[in-house]
C-alpha cells in the first residue's frame, strides 16, 4: 500500500510517500514515519483528509487499527494529513511533577524559618492545627503520587510537554500560597471541635476517594485497554464522577479545619475545573450508552455535586 | 427575536459608542489645552471627570461581550479594560502624588487618540453598517505607535506609585484575622507589573494579527 502524507496546508511531509504491506497497522505506519522524519509516534496526529470548507471534524486514526480500515474499497493508495503535536509526555510523568511540588514545598513553610523574611521576627509557636494540617496535606499528595504509579491505569494518550509547565505553575504556586497562610506564625485557629470535624470529614473523603480510584482502575485492563465503561458500585451508584466529588469534599474538610481564603480560593478553582471535566464525561457516557441496539442505557445519576448538579 | 432586538441592539450600541467617544474627545481637548496653558502638572485635574466617566463606561464592554451583544472575546477585553481601570482608579485616583508627572500627559494622549478612533469606528459601524476605509486603517494602524507609548506610560506610572503605595498601606488587609488571610496592595501592584512583561507583547501580537485580518481583506464583506 502506498501512503502519502501531507500537512494541513497540503505540503508533502515525507518525500515520495511510504510503501507498506497491505496488512500494516496504523502503529506500523507511525513507526515508519518515525524512521523517516524522526518524530516520535506519540507526537504524530494522523487524520483522514476532509473536504475544504467542510466544518466536520476530521477522523483521527487509531494506532491499534489496520490501515485497511481507513481505505475506501480495496484502494492501493491512501492520503493522510499529518500534524506534529510537539513533544509529548505520559500522564504519569505529568501527574508526578504536578504533585511533587506541593508535597515538597508545603513542609518548607512548616519546618524552615521562612517567616522572618516576611517581617515576622521572634519565637514561632506552632499550633496543633498546623501540625495536623501538615500531616493531612502530605498524606494527600503522597497518596496522589502513589496512586499515579500503582493505581491509575492510563490510556495510550499523552499530554503536550507545555502542559507540564502550566500545570506545575498552578499546583506549585497555589500550594505555596496556601502553605504560607496555614503555617503562619500569627494564625487564628478555629475551635477544637471545628478542626476535628474538618479533618475527620476530610480523611473520610480521602479514604472514599481512594476506594473510588480502585473501582475506576478495575474498569480497565492492565495496559489501559477497555475504553469507556459505566462505573458502578459504592458512590458511583449515585454520582458519575464520585472520584471528583470526594476530592472536592476532602478539600472542603481541610478548609473547614484551617480556614484560609487561599484554601477556599483553591477549592473554588478546583471545583470549577473538575465540574467541566465531569460534565464532559457525563455527556460522553450518556451518548455512548444510549440504550439503543443492545447497548446498555446509562442510569440516572448526579454529575458531580449532589444534590446540586 | 433577532428581528425585534437587532434595531434596539444597534441603537443602544450606537448611543453607547458615541457617548463614550464624546467623553474621550473631552479628555483629549482638556489635556491639550491644559498642557499648552498651564503645564503638565495640571493635566489630570483638568481631565479627571470625563476620564473617570469614559474609562469606567468601558467596563460595559466586558458585559457586552459576555451577553453576546458584540463578538469581542472576554480574553481580549478583560485584560485591556482591567489594566486601564487599575491605572485610573487604582493608581491615579488613589495616589494623587502620581498625578503631576509628565507621564500622565503621554498616557492620556495615547489613550484618548486610540479611543477616539476606536469608538468612532464602532459607532460608525453600528450606525451606518460600515465605517470609512480611512477610519478602518487608523483603527488598525495607530496602535503600532500608541500601544508602546501608552503601555510604557502605564508601567512608568505604576512604578512611580510604588513607594507611595508602600508607605500609605492603603487597601491592605493584615493578619491576624479569623479568615487567616492578608492582602498587600504593594505586592499586588508588583504582580501587575510582572503581568505586563508577557502581557504587553502578547496583546501587541494579537493586534498585529487583527490588523492583518482587517486590512488584507477587500472592502466587500
Amino acid at each position: 500500500m502506498k501512503l502519502t502524507l501531507v500537512s494541513r496546508s497540503g505540503r508533502e511531509i515525507v518525500k515520495g510517500g511510504i510503501q507498506l504491506s497491505d496488512s500494516a497497522t496504523v502503529a506500523d505506519l507511525q513507526e515508519a514515519i518515525y524512521k523517516r522524519i524522526k518524530k516520535h509516534p506519540s507526537r504524530q496526529r494522523l487524520t483522514l483528509p476532509v473536504q475544504p470548507g467542510s466544518k466536520e471534524r476530521p477522523v483521527v486514526l487509531n494506532y491499534k487499527k489496520s490501515l485497511n480500515d481507513y481505505t475506501s474499497g480495496n484502494s492501493e493508495t491512501l492520503t493522510l494529513v499529518f500534524k506534529d503535536l510537539g513533544p509529548q509526555v505520559s500522564y504519569r510523568t505529568l501527574f508526578f511533577f504536578e504533585y511533587l511540588g506541593p508535597l515538597l514545598l508545603y513542609p518548607v513553610f512548616y519546618y524552615l524559618p521562612v517567616y522572618q523574611y516576611f517581617g515576622y521576627k521572634g519565637e514561632r509557636v506552632i499550633q496543633p492545627v498546623q501540625t495536623y494540617a501538615l500531616y493531612y496535606w502530605c498524606f494527600h499528595y503522597a497518596k496522589r503520587i502513589l496512586e499515579t504509579f500503582f493505581v491509575h491505569r492510563f490510556s495510550h494518550a499523552t499530554s503536550p510537554l507545555s502542559n507540564v509547565f502550566r500545570n506545575c505553575a498552578y499546583y506549585w504556586c497555589f500550594g505555596s500560597y496556601i502553605a504560607y497562610y496555614v503555617n503562619h506564625p500569627i494564625i487564628y485557629p478555629v475551635s477544637d471541635l471545628q478542626m476535628k470535624i474538618g479533618f475527620g470529614f476530610g480523611i473520610l473523603c480521602q479514604v472514599s476517594n481512594f476506594y473510588c480510584h480502585i473501582i475506576l482502575r478495575n474498569l480497565r485492563g492492565p495496559a489501559g485497554e477497555g475504553g469507556y465503561q459505566i462505573p458502578r458500585g459504592f458512590l458511583f451508584n449515585i454520582v458519575t464522577c464520585a472520584n471528583y466529588t470526594t476530592e472536592i469534599y476532602q478539600w472542603l474538610g481541610f478548609n473547614i479545619a484551617t480556614q484560609t481564603i487561599a484554601g477556599y480560593l483553591f477549592l473554588a478553582v478546583a471545583t470549577f475545573i473538575m465540574t467541566n471535566w465531569a460534565l464532559a464525561k457525563h455527556r460522553r457516557l450518556k451518548k455512548l450508552f444510549d440504550g439503543k441496539e443492545g447497548r446498555p442505557r446509562y442510569p440516572r445519576r448526579w454529575v458531580i455535586l449532589p444534590p446540586f448538579l | 427575536m433577532a428581528t425585534l432586538f437587532s434595531p434596539l441592539r444597534r441603537l443602544y450600541l450606537t448611543l453607547y459608542n458615541f457617548t463614550v467617544l464624546f467623553g474621550w474627545l473631552q479628555v483629549l481637548y482638556l489635556v491639550l489645552k491644559t498642557l499648552k496653558e498651564l503645564g503638565h502638572e495640571h493635566v489630570y485635574t483638568a481631565a479627571e471627570k470625563p476620564l473617570l466617566y469614559a474609562q469606567t463606561a468601558a467596563a460595559l464592554e466586558i458585559l457586552h461581550g459576555l451577553v453576546g451583544l458584540v463578538r469581542s472575546p472576554i480574553t481580549a477585553t478583560l485584560p485591556q479594560i482591567g489594566s486601564r481601570l487599575f491605572l485610573v482608579w487604582g493608581i491615579l485616583w488613589s495616589f494623587p502624588e502620581t498625578r503631576t508627572h509628565l507621564l500622565v500627559s503621554s498616557l492620556l494622549i495615547s489613550w484618548s487618540i486610540t479611543e477616539i478612533i476606536r469608538y468612532s469606528f464602532f459607532g460608525f459601524k453600528e450606525a451606518f453598517g460600515s465605517a470609512p476605509s480611512w477610519l478602518l486603517w487608523l483603527r488598525y494602524s495607530t496602535f503600532l505607535i500608541l500601544y508602546p507609548t501608552g503601555i510604557s506610560s502605564e508601567v512608568g506610572l505604576i512604578y512611580i506609585a510604588l513607594p507611595f503605595i508602600k508607605a500609605s498601606e492603603k487597601y491592605c488587609i493584615r493578619m491576624p484575622n479569623t479568615w487567616n488571610s492578608s492582602f498587600d496592595y504593594f505586592y499586588a501592584a508588583i504582580l501587575v507589573l510582572g503581568i505586563y512583561v508577557p502581557g504587553s507583547p502578547h496583546m501587541y501580537k494579537y493586534m498585529l494579527v487583527q490588523r492583518k485580518k482587517a486590512l488584507s481583506k477587500p472592502k466587500s464583506e
